[in-house]
């Protein structure tokens, strides 16, 4: 099967039950996102697919449609996204396993909300658990990265 | 009146491998009118209820909360759906987090695995806020699903015909993963349904 | 005999260690300074400065010893080095190293000793010393007992400083201008003329130079990255998906494997039949292993997909099948037969609640998972000459012993390669993901194997944290605290975990009574006292070990004998507090909280104070009862930790730390039915999510003598300040965790 991943197009011979994330993982080689829970209960493994956040680990190889971003086709140590420059400057992470789910999620998150409140970033945010508790400064980060989506 | 359709139905459970059964045949066939009594009506609307009241079909009529429940053997205590999901006036959640992020469309209709998000060969959304039966009783459901501005100005037949082309409702007679089914099948469901509706669509308290 | 050599002789009076991965107690001698494992291996123009420092021609290389999990170790190590050593640390490497016993851990043994951290008396001391160097002698690499920082604060700084003196000396022989004369920074020792010359230069000159070994160490007041806000080393890969952990470690030609071993822990696989798993695509090999079924295959998914669809018949397991059995046995241990400890006993507790009104109350903690996101990983390869593992762990050392049993290889040809973790919280203090990844490589050697656990035989094959049960027993008198009896039982983590590793460890356990024996109190009439239950299901050291339940216990049970006086339970506990480092976080903590204002209705404040791991922490919650149930609106902490080395990352620390410990206590336990964890995934066990965040200001105190790492202080206090808030707010106490057994949370 063809998928395009960062603007890379790609042919895999894999079953059609296997989910997104391990095509990425093992086939690809692309492991920004992350395997933590493999039933869409942490948000690590969250990719952009056809312009929309997914849990990469549900997304069946035969349902791929449309391209597929992960947190290294969204920006780089060189060239950053919005998001990962807030997650920089308020040094977010601490094991930093869940920020690429994290980030993908603010990121496609924002594109619907660009001016979120804290309630509004708690509903959209809570779906990604991380387990060192960096919450107040994801929460911080959303706000930060708003504002420079905003070009403020 | 005859459709044709296929209910995922899987099996495999925690290895995730999904297995189809053959296709199931819905019959929409309506008892004569007047052949239902009030009284037969009233108790196929008990099993209706039951259907309307279990977890499979309840978890997702929520009100204007706009929040899913998990509820069910599975799950303990009734709580909202965990993660602080909202799935907003949109009903599908894109003010947040859109509910197809984990219950993504699923062209074969199947996501088996234990605890994993529900998928259909649909867009996952809650049924529009009129249909809140969550914590409702027998009497209230039954007085909401018979007035049409409540029911999506549905008869029966058009109800029944609703059971049949919403894939997402077919999921709660296979909803896989080891969660407990809709009681009864849908085909017994479906006639309850035009059994109730023949015989005047009573409620109890009539 | 001197004292201090009666002690060495019989030390397993001291018991057991701080934190597990802990220590064993030998009879041996600790003779001569253990060799620089970098001298080893170099090259000729390299030189080893130190065990912490190496220079060559490509670079400087920061040597970080203890393991990174997310707390940022890395990053506070480099930093420490480089202070003294003048470079910057975006012209370093930083390399975790090979193990090597000169790693040794110094600060844990100090904490292992059985004396309160607020005890500086001339035993105190002189016996940490003692406890130093049998763990410098045991070889003791171990990252846990929050003792990165205490345990590098001056070591990293003299290794960073003889580094710089000697680099200069080398610079003064090549250019001949005296050393004093010679200044560095940047990486450079700065001629007078301007000319610098980069330290990469000098490495083959000092090479043959003896170390300076006459170095002083800077005043703070000098600092330039020392307890100011930096950039952590590790952010932007961490903020871009490029920082490769343990999961993401591969090599060519390596296979995939997982493993199921029985769900009943410790129990028998009786039968398995892998006739559904051989014919899945890219199987290779099923094998048994040690208490299990592996599969290997040609990538990870195949391999979990595969273990799970072999049948297996498990055995019983050494436990009661249900929870009913584990508490009943906790219940059973509160009796002088158990008894394990009684350090703290001061006053006539018993005449004392003879003569009063008695108040009494039983409190619970369940078992927890630890549960870092990352599930568990390890890479090993078995070649005829040597064994590679690449894996995140906290126990290198034990894990080069463990693989040198599995595979037979000499343990000096066992590398064990220390990879970035995804957390750990004391996961990772374990060694069965190598053993079980060490056996299969076996069956297949001259190929690499990496195994990697399915969350859900992470979750219920997890080491968890302690079951426990506590029982108080107090009285108040003219509106203050007079008598307080805690007995506190619970099975020994660190036989259980120590066990695992083959070790036994006589003597009493101090976990068992950690975060409650030692607090700086001044009771008239107060005793602590530790029942030894025995083992139930396997536990291990879970973020802050005994204290996580302890602290619970024991400043709840001091809150309900406060409010039965009558008392305010802040200024009560301000006037019981001895010690004044200690009582000044409850002092700021008060003044952060704008403790005694007037609050909204349905509003409640708590306060809370638990000393562990030589940290005093005061903690102030501010909950409402909203008619959803409770929600926690704000946090305050405040900490004493001898000075905050890294700002930015103490803050994020001590938030996360909260939420972890709340998290827990509000939603989380580990249950046990037909002998097996009920929970398989974060479903089942979430901790905290971010809408229940709330919000937490942090203040780092530095008016204590000793410099104390913070991994862990900030978890005890929290769960008792939620309790006494919610207590404040609704008038109901909860005793027993997780709390929304009792009450509901937003």
């Amino acid at each position: 099967m063809k998928l395009t991943v960062n603007g890379t197009a790609h042919e895999v011979d894999v079953e059609d039950d296997m989910p997104l994330l391990w095509v990425l993982r093992d086939e690809l080689g692309i492991t920004g996102p992350k395997y933590g829970c493999g039933i869409a209960q942490c948000g690590a493994c969250t990719v952009h697919m056809d312009g929309g956040a997914v849990r990469s680990c549900q997304v069946a190889a035969a349902d791929i449609e449309g391209e597929i971003i992960t947190i290294e086709g969204l920006g780089t140590p060189d060239a950053l996204h919005a998001v990962q420059e807030a997650w920089i400057e308020h040094q977010v992470a601490q094991c930093g396993y869940c920020q690429s789910g994290q980030i993908m999620a603010a990121a496609s998150f924002l594109e619907t909300n660009s001016e979120p409140n804290d309630a509004d970033i708690d509903t959209a945010m809570s779906a990604n658990l991380c387990r060192c508790g960096t919450y107040p400064r994801i929460r911080a980060a959303v706000k930060t990265a708003a504002q420079k989506l905003n070009g403020a | 009146m005859k459709t044709r359709f296929f209910i995922a139905a899987a099996v495999a459970g925690f290895t995730g491998t999904l297995a189809w059964a053959a296709s199931d045949e819905i019959t929409i066939l309506p008892p004569a009118e007047g052949s239902v009594s009030v009284e037969q009506g009233l108790v196929a609307w008990g099993r209706i209820y039951e259907v309307a009241s279990h977890p499979r079909c309840s978890n997702c009529h929520v009100g204007d909360s706009n929040r899913p429940m998990w509820s069910g053997p599975s799950y303990g205590k009734a709580r909202p759906h965990g993660m602080n999901i909202n799935a907003g006036e949109s009903r599908i959640g894109a003010e947040h987090i859109p509910c197809a992020t984990c219950h993504v469309t699923n062209k074969t209709g199947g996501n088996s695995g234990a605890h994993m998000a529900p998928q259909v060969a649909a867009e996952w959304q809650l049924p529009p806020v009129e249909f809140e039966w969550n914590g409702k009783s027998s009497i209230e459901v039954c007085n909401q699903l018979r007035d049409p501005e409540r029911n999506g100005d549905r008869t029966c037949m058009d109800i029944a015909g609703h059971l049949d082309h919403d894939v997402i409702l077919h999921w709660a007679w296979a909803p896989g993963g080891g969660r407990e089914p809709a009681p009864y099948s849908l085909q017994e469901h479906v006639n309850d349904v035009l059994a109730w509706g023949v015989s005047g669509m009573p409620c109890a308290n009539d | 005999m001197s004292k201090l050599g009666k002690i060495a002789r019989r030390t397993f009076l001291f018991g057991s260690v701080a934190i597990a991965g802990g220590v064993a107690f030998g009879v041996y001698k600790y003779k001569a300074p253990v060799k620089n494992p970098l001298l080893n291996d170099l090259a000729d123009g390299e030189a080893g400065l130190t065990p912490y420092v190496k220079i060559d021609a490509n670079g400087i290389t920061l040597i970080t010893p203890r393991a990174d999990s997310g707390q940022g170790a890395y990053h506070v190590q480099a930093a420490i080095i480089a202070e003294e050593l003048d470079v910057e640390l975006d012209q370093v490497r930083i390399d975790p190293g090979m193990p090597d016993k000169a790693y040794y851990n110094t600060a844990l043994g100090g904490d292992g000793a059985p004396f309160a951290p607020t005890d500086d008396s001339f035993g105190a001391n002189s016996t940490r010393v003692v406890m130093d160097a049998l763990m410098k002698f045991l070889g003791m690499q171990v990252t846990g007992g929050s003792t990165t920082v205490p345990d590098g604060y001056d070591k990293l700084r003299i290794a960073g400083a003889v580094a710089r003196e000697t680099l200069k000396a080398a610079a003064s022989q090549k250019s001949g201008v005296p050393v004093a004369d010679l200044k560095t920074a940047n990486g450079a020792v700065q001629l007078p003329d301007g000319t610098a010359i980069v330290y990469t230069e000098l490495a083959a000159i000092a090479a043959t130079l003896d170390p300076v070994k006459d170095v002083t160490l800077r005043d703070p007041s000098q600092w330039r990255l020392m307890g100011k806000p930096t950039q952590r080393v590790d952010i932007v890969a961490k903020s871009t998906g490029t920082l490769p952990y343990g999961i993401d470690f591969t090599m060519d030609n390596m296979v995939h494997a997982s493993v199921r071993t029985n769900p009943r822990r410790g129990g028998e696989m009786l039968s398995y039949d892998a006739s559904g798993a051989e014919g899945m695509r890219g199987v290779q090999q099923v094998l048994p292993i040690t208490g299990g079924v592996a599969v290997i295959a040609d990538n990870t998914w195949r391999a979990i997909q595969a273990v799970n669809a072999i049948d297996v018949e498990w055995g019983a397991a050494p436990y009661p099948a249900e929870m009913d059995g584990h508490w009943q046995t906790l219940s059973d241990s509160f009796n002088d037969d158990q008894l394990d400890s009684r350090q703290k006993d001061e006053g006539d507790v018993v005449a004392a609640l003879d003569s009063g009104e008695v108040i009494e109350a039983e409190y619970r903690a369940p078992y927890l998972a630890h549960a870092p996101l990352e599930p568990i990983t390890a890479v090993v390869h078995v070649q005829d000459d040597r064994v590679d593992v690449w894996t995140g762990t906290q126990i290198p050392r034990f894990l080069q012993t463990n693989v040198s049993d599995i595979t037979g290889m000499d343990y000096d040809k066992v590398f064990i390669h220390v990879l970035m973790m995804g957390g750990s919280f004391g996961h990772r203090l374990e060694a069965r993901v190598v053993k079980e990844a060490a056996e299969i490589a076996m069956a297949v050697k001259g190929t690499p194997v990496k195994l990697t656990y399915s969350r859900e035989e992470d979750m219920t094959h997890n080491d968890t944290r302690q079951i426990a049960m506590a029982r108080g027993r107090g009285t108040v008198k003219n509106g203050q605290v007079e008598a307080y009896d805690l007995g506190i039982a619970m099975p020994s983590v660190i036989a259980s975990q120590m066990g695992r590793q083959g070790l036994s460890v006589p003597g009493p356990d101090t976990q068992i009574v950690a975060g409650a024996w030692e607090q700086p109190l001044s009771i008239p009439n107060y005793r602590v006292t530790g029942y030894r239950a025995p083992e139930l299901g396997p536990i291990s050291s879970w973020r802050s070990v005994g204290a996580s339940t302890n602290g619970f216990f024991h400043d709840v049970f001091l809150d309900e004998l406060i409010v039965a006086a009558g008392a305010d339970p802040m200024e009560e506990r301000m006037r019981l507090c001895w010690h004044d480092p200690s009582r000044k976080t409850l002092e700021t903590v008060a003044e952060m909280s704008n403790w005694g204002s007037e609050l909204g209705p349905n509003k409640g404040r708590g306060v809370s104070f638990c000393m562990s791991f030589g940290v005093a922490v005061a903690e102030v919650i501010e909950v409402t009862n909203t008619d959803a149930g409770i929600r926690i609106d704000n946090v305050w902490v405040a900490a004493e930790v001898g000075k905050v080395v890294d700002p930015v990352n103490f803050e994020n620390m001590v938030q996360g730390g909260v939420i972890w410990a709340l998290g827990h206590a509000m939603n989380s336990e580990i249950t046990y039915s037909d002998g097996m964890v009920e929970q398989s995934n974060y479903h089942a066990f979430e901790g905290m999510r971010m809408y229940q965040a709330p919000n937490i200001m942090v203040a780092g105190l530095e008016n204590g003598e000793h410099i104390r790492g913070m991994g862990e202080p900030m978890v005890p206090p929290a769960a008792a300040a939620l309790s006494n808030a919610i207590f404040a707010a609704t008038g109901q106490r909860i005793r027993e965790m997780p709390m929304n057994k009792f009450i509901d949370f937003v």
